[in-house]
């Protein structure tokens, strides 16, 4: 079926590239999402593309794939311009891309999400052995009879790339695949995308804004600031602090940069600790102030599952604790806890030494939490509401009278938002829907850190942010801290951790494990911790 | 799935040639415009075939609709108090969709308000004005009740809504039935021995809605005003309230409205209350306002037609004002068409045909987006292939 798009037919002597886009104009009302791009991608390619939070990365895919038009500009496949009307198209001529959230239906088990959208009678037995036989080709183990909901956002990716590579596409497309996957995840997903570069001579686009993932991964790189290329290189001919000097268009401060880059060595260097920005930043809480919230030997469990094994936590006013671990130790646990979502069959959760009963709807809310969901796109927002909206959801008593929300005041709160956290939205009553991914993100930040929880859950807070957003991001999780809010950091990525954090807790099986103060980190303990050995 | 689905809705009108394709693209951007006219046309087409099939001429029919519902300014308000029960009911329906519950069983919730409506009325002793009032205020709770039930199932033994609220319907015509067969409820008494009809005795003249207006000039019952209101009362709540935000935060997202404190079994069931509530109100408007005593059949089906004036409205309430005036003139109409002979079955499948109509054009949209495509790729591949070949 698919025409041949593999063997790079060779026009003229020398192999034109496998997709080319020339002039691509996208605008929406006033915003222009992409302007004027220029685009080529050889065979056997892994071509990044970065750029800040709405600078058009995914518009610019997703012209690519149909699911968008374009105002200008042409598209070529193999040196011959072709349109791509829709997305049908664009599967048909050899295209496949794996979007920047999960469209996946929880309820069903693998083997029906991948053959949804197929026409004609589903064959169970026949697509079940197909996941098995792609899983098996490229290290992609996933059970096909399993429910997409049973499974872990690592597992759960790969059902995405399977979804993808089924099809055997020529081009295939990944719009920040990484930024919900554990680094030996992400690691595994690499080495798939070089077999499938390499050896089978396919072409690979990869948006991301983990630096060193585009350095690792990538063979050129593309960089776009507001809807424009402002760079195009070699990946082995620039380093990490240029990338985000081009991207952001101006210098970080050495210590978020070496955070966001994904440098671990230079987190745990002592000159660096020196640093007075570092100072700042990781000193620990002096005299010990209050303690705002105390978790206490809280068991829980879902469907028989253990998910929490008596842990016992301390969160201290101003402290900002960061939660170390394994993805799928209890982390989701957690969060679902202090969001209300889930009950505890004993122990008990105390905020400024009040109980507060788990599970009951809005009881962690009232008590004085706020919480960044890991799942934000999910259930931090709803995207059929206005930016505006979204910036008040929980805290929209705040902007009404007499049980009457005013337009205005709800209006006048989103605009300070929106300067505030440089969230790039046409207008505050723009669908959320309708704005970047990591601006979505920041809609959701913004909104918790301004309500002025006494305490604040963070998951992954910098997951899906650009370079500059999460130097933003960085400083107003201080700011939090600073104002005496405690804050409990959740992240499986030790650079955010040893970042942000005062002090770390290990959580291993539901459980907290062990902890230390930022300042004597021990990275082998921290490590023999997160793997559940005694240190 | 539906994010990719929504992504694929921007993709209406792509530019291609020039001038010929600026009508296109007018016609891809307002899709709908053409479609409606058509598919009216066309159900208008069918209507007047099953018309003639009767032996009716459609123009008789044509005018005794006119003349049953829109000639005369009695005429007139006839068609309204035939409106004013659906748009109460169709009001209550907005409230439930809003939060994302799909209350169907409006058709029940509506006899049982009217069943206990009548109670109240023949019951509860009293000034006249005082008992209409409490027997209004008994349809609605009694609506409410009903519609309760579902709420209880659902919430908590999961029996989802729909079915829940639709087995309720069948149970409550037999409810109404058995309370207009036993002398010791509803039953009306008549001479020792005699066999009694199964309706309730014809209620006080205290107790009926007062009119408005006098025949032959416009008049209706004040059901209309209190439809009318109700309906602008929603809307501005929906809108404007902070019940209606997070109502709305519930209906679109779940998981983020419990996030955000709100308990789904609370703000949904109190929404299917409402909307039972509003239904139960709507039963009792019939019965004191037109029918002024309990019959089996009494709702007329206005249940189901007001579930469906809340559907056309696309569940917007102050849209459902000219839906629900567009029913009533049907209704009204319809009545006097039946005295021309057309059987008033027919007037049902007419309105039907009507209601097909203005559903169609959304379908068809979707149904046409999806045709394109793959045509389009179909096409792609074909081209594909030629050239490789
Ligand atoms: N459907 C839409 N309607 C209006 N504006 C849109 C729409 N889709 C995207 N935009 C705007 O276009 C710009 C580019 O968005 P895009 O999603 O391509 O960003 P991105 O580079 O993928 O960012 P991120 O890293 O945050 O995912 C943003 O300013 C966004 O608000
Ligand atoms: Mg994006």
């Amino acid at each position: 079926m698919r025409p041949e798009l593999l063997g790079a037919s060779p026009v003229h002597g020398e192999a034109a590239p496998a997709v080319e886009l020339q002039g691509i104009t996208k605008r929406y009302g006033t915003t222009i999402a992409c302007d004027d791009v220029h685009l080529s991608v050889a065979s056997g390619e892994i071509h990044g593309l970065l750029g800040q939070n709405g600078a058009g990365k995914s518009t610019l895919v997703k012209i690519l794939l149909g699911l968008v038009s374009r105002d200008a500009g042409q598209i070529l496949l193999h040196g011959r311009p072709t349109e791509i009307p829709d997305p049908f198209a664009a599967a048909e001529l050899g295209l496949a891309m794996v979007h920047q959230h999960f469209s996946l239906v929880n309820e069903l088990t693998v083997w029906e999400n991948v053959t949804l959208g197929d026409t004609g009678r589903p064959d169970a037995d026949a697509t079940c052995e197909l996941v098995r036989s792609i899983g098996e080709r490229y290290g992609l183990v996933v059970d096909p009879l399993a429910r997409v909901e049973d499974l872990s956002t690592g597992q759960r990716q790969r059902v995405e790339i399977i979804k993808c590579l089924r099809r055997d596409p020529g081009i295939l497309i990944l719009d920040e695949p990484t930024s919900v996957l554990t680094l030996s995840d992400s690691r595994e997903l690499f080495s798939v995308l070089r077999r499938v570069a390499q050896d089978e001579q396919r072409t690979v686009i990869l948006i991301s804004h983990k630096l060193d993932e585009i350095l690792n991964a990538t063979d050129r790189v593309t960089i776009m600031r507001s809807g424009r290329v402002v760079a195009q290189r070699r990946t082995s001919e620039v380093d990490e602090r240029e990338l985000a000097r081009e991207m952001v268009g101006r210098e970080l401060s050495k210590w978020v940069a070496a955070s966001a880059l994904g440098n671990l060595d230079a987190l745990v260097d002592p000159a660096l600790s020196k640093d007075p920005a570092m100072f700042t930043a990781v000193r620990p809480v002096e005299d010990r102030p209050a303690v705002r919230m105390r978790i206490d030997s809280a068991v829980a469990s879902r469907d028989g599952r253990p998910l929490l094994q008596g842990l016992t936590l301390e969160l201290r006013a101003g402290e900002i604790l960061g939660l170390a671990g394994i993805e799928g130790n209890g982390q989701h646990a957690i969060g679902d806890l202090l969001s209300s979502l889930l009950p505890l069959d004993s122990g008990e959760v105390r905020v400024d030494g009040v109980p507060v009963p788990a599970g009951r709807p809005g009881a962690m809310h009232h008590a004085g939490i706020g919480v960044i969901p890991e799942d934000r796109h999910q259930s931090g927002c709803v995207l059929d509401m206005s930016v505006a909206e979204n910036l008040v959801l929980s805290a929209v008593p705040s902007v009404s009278r007499r049980g009457f929300v005013s337009r205005r005041r709800m209006r006048e709160r989103a605009e300070e938002l929106i300067e505030r956290f440089e969230i790039a939205t046409p207008s505050p009553d723009t669908p959320m829907r309708d704005l970047s991914g990591g601006n979505q993100q920041k809609v959701v930040l913004a909104r918790e850190l301004s309500q002025q929880p006494k305490i604040l859950v963070a998951a992954y807070p910098t997951r899906g942010l650009d370079v500059g957003a999460i130097e933003y991001m960085t400083e107003q999780l201080h700011e939090a801290s600073r104002a005496g809010i405690g804050v409990l950091l959740i992240s499986t990525e030790l650079e955010e951790i040893l970042t942000l954090s005062h002090r770390i807790a290990v959580i291993h099986r539901g459980a907290v494990v062990g902890e230390m103060p930022r300042m004597d980190v021990d990275i082998e303990r921290l490590g023999m911790l997160m793997g559940g050995q005694q240190a | 799935m539906s994010d990719t689905t929504v992504l694929a809705e921007e993709r209406i009108a792509a530019p291609r040639g020039r001038a010929s394709s600026r009508i296109r693209s007018w016609l891809s951007g307002y899709p709908t415009l053409l479609t409606y006219l058509i598919s009216i046309s066309v159900a208008l087409g069918i209507s007047a075939l099953l018309v003639m099939m009767t032996g009716t001429s459609p123009w008789t029919a044509v005018v005794a609709l006119y003349e049953g519902s829109l000639s005369t300014p009695a005429s007139v308000g006839l068609a309204l108090d035939k409106a004013a029960p659906l748009l109460i009911v169709a009001a209550g329906t907005v409230i439930a969709a809003r939060a994302g519950l799909f209350n169907i069983g409006q058709e029940g919730q509506l006899t049982v308000g009217a069943t206990v409506a009548c109670a109240v009325a023949i019951f509860v002793p009293g000034p006249g004005p005082l008992v209409l009032v409490l027997s209004l205020l008994g349809g609605a709770l009694a609506g409410a009740a009903w519609a309760g039930i579902a709420a209880v199932l659902f919430y908590k033994t999961g029996v989802p809504i729909v079915i829940g609220t639709l087995l309720l319907v069948f149970i409550a015509v037999q409810v109404l039935f058995f309370a207009v067969t036993q002398p010791w409820l509803l039953q009306e008494a008549g001479p020792e021995g005699d066999v009694m009809p199964p309706q309730s005795e014809l209620l006080r003249t205290e107790v009926w809605l007062p009119h408005i207006g006098e025949y032959p000039g416009l008049n209706f019952t004040s059901g209309v005003l209190i439809a009318l209101a109700l309906a602008v009362i929603v809307a501005v709540l929906l809108r404007h309230s902070v019940w209606g935000f997070k109502m709305t935060m519930l209906g679109m997202n779940k998981l983020a409205a419990r996030r955000a404190g709100i308990n789904a079994a609370v703000l949904g069931g109190t929404a299917l209350l409402w909307s039972g509530a509003f239904a139960g109100l709507g039963g009792a408007v019939m019965l004191v306002g037109g029918n002024h005593r309990l019959q089996p059949g009494i709702s007329e089906n206005s249940g189901w037609d007001g579930l469906l004036v809340a559907l056309v409205a696309k569940e917007n309430p102050v849209f459902a004002i000219p839906v629900a005036l567009f029913f009533g003139v049907l209704r009204a109409g319809g009545g006097f068409l039946a005295s021309t002979g057309v059987p008033r079955y027919l007037v049902d499948v007419v309105t039907a045909v009507l209601v097909l109509a203005v559903a169609f054009p959304p379908a068809f949209r979707i149904l046409r987006r999806t045709w394109q495509a793959r045509a389009a790729a179909r096409a792609l591949a074909q081209s594909g292939k030629g050239a490789a070949a």
